[in-house]
């Protein structure tokens, strides 16, 4: 197997989806920056949104008897 | 809002001479794996941080690492020697590092680095050698992890020349 097959073999192995890489690998340095934003934007805002889903719900005030 | 791409616009007007490593430096180079930091290798002398504070003052810079998220404009005060900084701006995180780990200083990154056209400017970016190199020197899990991809690439830029 040569060295290429191997590595390609490996990053399969590790569970990266190849057909995104060669989407990744056709875009322009500028459009791999923007896309990348992107999901980093999304990525924060799905952890923003799993801490509130996980927040404890706040124990409401006793009420005067 | 957070936006690594318009904090490293900024960051290559700012004058400092520095090599984009790390994470982005990967998805410069095409990786997937989404990384939520900019990391620069840079030489840290009071000239460049008078620059950096120049160029940062407006995304309110502070050091992420410090219980008090003490601003960088004021912290650490002139003449104060630097290894390494780790920021928090308001368009995102941005660390530099004078040497990386299996590399070495500024000089040695800078040496192997190329140099792309980047939004209209020259910036330069760690050779995929080098950041393998790195990575592999770091050896965490999820450095090991982005350094199978990182071969992967490797070897399909290969073939694309061949």
């Amino acid at each position: 197997m040569s060295s290429t097959d191997k590595a390609i073999r490996q990053a399969v192995q590790a569970g990266f989806d190849l057909s995104l890489l060669e989407v990744s690998l056709a875009l322009t340095l500028e459009e791999r920056v923007r896309q990348h934003d992107a999901a980093l934007e999304l990525v924060t805002a799905l952890r923003s949104a799993g801490r509130q889903l996980h927040a404890k719900p706040r124990t409401p005030p006793a009420k005067a008897r | 809002m957070q936006s690594l791409g318009r904090l490293l616009q900024k960051l290559a007007d700012s004058g400092v001479d520095f090599v984009v490593v790390g994470g982005f430096a990967g998805v410069l180079h095409g990786s997937t794996l989404v990384t939520r930091d900019v990391d620069l290798c840079a030489v840290l002398t009071a000239e460049s941080v008078q620059r950096l504070r120049i160029c940062l003052r407006d995304l309110h810079p502070r050091h992420r690492m410090t219980s008090r998220k003490l601003s960088f404009l004021d912290h650490p005060t002139a003449g104060s020697k630097l290894k390494n900084l780790y920021l928090e701006t308001d368009w995102g995180t941005v660390d530099i590092l004078t040497k990386i780990a299996g590399l070495g200083d500024f000089a040695r990154v800078r040496a192997q680095a190329m140099e792309i056209d980047l939004f209209d400017r020259k910036i330069r970016v760690l050779s995929l050698e080098d950041l393998i190199q790195a990575k592999e020197a770091l050896g965490r899990e999820k450095d090991l992890l982005a350094v199978k991809e990182l071969r992967a690439i490797a070897a399909k830029s290969r073939t694309k020349q061949a």
